[in-house]
């Protein structure tokens, strides 16, 4: 059995078009090929920090 | 595909032929992103909007730079209504790659007609608005509210939802399916909208539900035991075993004899009551009214049974009186009487007894004055006629009864000489003396007054007076 409140807590209201600037900004754009440059940039840092030491 | 590290065109190898960088985990990023892409485009093509939103996403989050991923996804956001998100993927998707992108067009084509964007803007607002009232739990403004959002923007799918929520919640479960069934033709794979279908089906269709599984099987069942055809466009379908019922079955008959059963009783038990004392009212008023007429006619009868027998009794007296009247041969006895006495006086005229003893007769059974007039004229000419005479004999007998002091009969033959000779001094003298004798003082006191009145200055006159003052001093 549906219950409405349960439902209603589901819908959240939809972004107007003054507010899609700000929605484009704050929209995290990360993505796994990021995490992938991300850690394989610390990993040669490591690597290179350790051959140092 | 190019190296992350330097940029350099990546080759078939897992490694940049430019700077030597390990690109073997880049490219099967790149490769799941396409895939995703893939997917999403295959979702798309055939209306699953919400899976293709997911795998788009999918797609995005391996490569941010996917912009045909991410122009898609802003197509797919639009279809749904969802402008703003579409908007915001076709900027992005523009400032990834300034050129040669068709994200281009499409924000040309919203932002080209101001109007269009305003009406779009206005109704995301109605239909925050109509979120708000869900929550304030005016939900009569809600529905008017996302109706309104509706007829400008007939794609919005979370407002054809939250319509049908709104529907469910009121149990208005034909148009919560009719707004849920619009929701399928825009995405065909939005589970919110199964879930919401399901459930309003279950409560239009319950013994379908329950039956949903065994309906497959039997149309697996089914499939097997038609004969199809051609014929035309159409296919025609034939089952093999279906056998049409003969006649009315005897379930049905014995359903329609309870209802009968239970008609005829309701019948009793609420209509015949009513009936019965509207009727015994009938025969109560009916009852009444025949009594009172009743006792009217009784009253009537009674009073003419007593006329009856008055009458009766007058009857039989009238009838009495006429028989005394009436002689052997039928004639009054008066006339009888009368005319034998003129007979007789007409024949010996000195056989004035008889005579006498006729009018006698008459005059003692019959008033004379009721007689006619040529009755009484008769009668007083006999009575002249014979008077003197008559009047005389009597006198002598009764003057000689009275010498013999035999006063009762003096006193009657007297009194017939007064009927002939009524102005007789002598006659009335003695008739007083006889009744004074007799000790009959009052008759006696008549006839002496009767002296005193018509012969006064007499020598009776005078004695009548004595006797008449002895008299009063007796009384």
């Amino acid at each position: 059995m549906i219950n409405f409140e349960e439902e209603i807590k589901k819908f959240h209201p939809s972004l107007e078009v003054e507010d899609a600037e700000e929605a484009i900004y704050n929209q995290d754009l990360t993505d796994m090929a990021d995490l992938m440059v991300k850690i394989v940039k610390e990993a040669k840092e490591a690597e290179e920090h350790g051959s140092q030491v | 595909m190019r190296c992350y590290n330097c940029g350099c065109r990546l080759s078939e190898h897992d490694f940049c032929t430019g700077c030597g960088a390990d690109v073997s985990i880049y490219k099967k990023i790149m490769k799941l992103s396409n895939r995703f892409y893939n997917e999403g485009l295959e979702k798309a093509a055939v209306r699953d909007l919400s899976g293709a939103i997911n795998s788009l996403r999918q797609s995005l989050k391996f490569n941010k730079n996917n912009v045909e991923a991410r122009n898609l996804l802003g197509l797919v956001y639009f279809e749904m209504g969802e402008v703003v998100a579409a908007l915001s993927e076709w900027v992005i998707s523009k400032n990834l790659r300034p050129k040669k992108n068709i994200a281009d067009d499409y924000i040309e084509m919203v932002q080209s007609n101001p109007t269009r964007l305003e009406t779009i803007n206005s109704t995301i607002k109605k239909y925050n608005q109509a979120l708000v009232y869900c929550n304030q739990d005016a939900k009569d403004l809600a529905i008017i509210q996302l109706k309104k959002v509706l007829s400008l923007n007939p794609k919005f799918v979370r407002a054809h939802q939250l319509l049908a929520l709104l529907y469910i919640d009121a149990e208005d479960w034909p148009r919560a399916e009719r707004e849920l069934k619009r929701c399928e033709q825009i995405d065909i794979g939005n589970t919110t909208t199964k879930r919401y279908l399901k459930e309003v089906e279950i409560m239009l269709h319950p013994e379908e539900a329950e039956g949903v599984k065994s309906i497959k099987k039997k149309k697996k069942k089914d499939n097997e035991e038609v004969f199809r055809y051609q014929s035309g466009n159409e296919t025609i379908i034939q089952p093999l075993d279906v056998k049409e019922p003969k006649g009315v079955s005897l379930s049905a008959l014995v359903y329609i004899l309870i209802g009968l059963a239970i008609g005829v009783a309701m019948a009793l038990s609420l209509v015949l009551p009513a009936r019965i004392q509207n009727a015994k009212a009938d025969v109560n008023i009916q009852l009444k009214t025949v009594s009172e007429q009743l006792t009217v006619k009784s009253a009537t009868i009674e009073e003419l049974e007593q006329k009856k027998l008055s009458l009766e009794k007058e009857n039989m007296e009238l009838k009495d009186k006429l028989e005394s009247y009436v002689g052997t041969d039928g004639t009054l006895q008066i006339m009888d009487d009368i005319l034998s006495a003129a007979n007789t006086y007409l024949t010996n005229p000195e056989d004035v007894e008889s005579v006498a003893m006729y009018l006698e007769k008459i005059q003692s059974e019959t008033v004379l004055e009721s007689t006619s007039e040529t009755f009484q004229s008769v009668y007083n000419t006999l009575l002249t006629a014979i008077g003197p005479g008559v009047a005389a004999k009597y006198y002598d007998d009764g003057l000689d009864a009275y010498q013999k002091e035999m006063y009762e009969d003096a006193i009657s033959n007297l009194e017939k000489a007064r009927i002939y000779d009524g102005q007789n001094i002598d006659v009335l003298y003695n008739l007083a003396n006889a009744y004074y004798k007799n000790g009959d003082l009052e008759n006696a006191g008549v006839y002496y007054q009767m002296v005193v009145d018509g012969f006064s200055g007499t020598e009776r006159a005078r004695k009548s007076e004595r006797y008449l003052r002895e008299i009063e001093s007796t009384q």
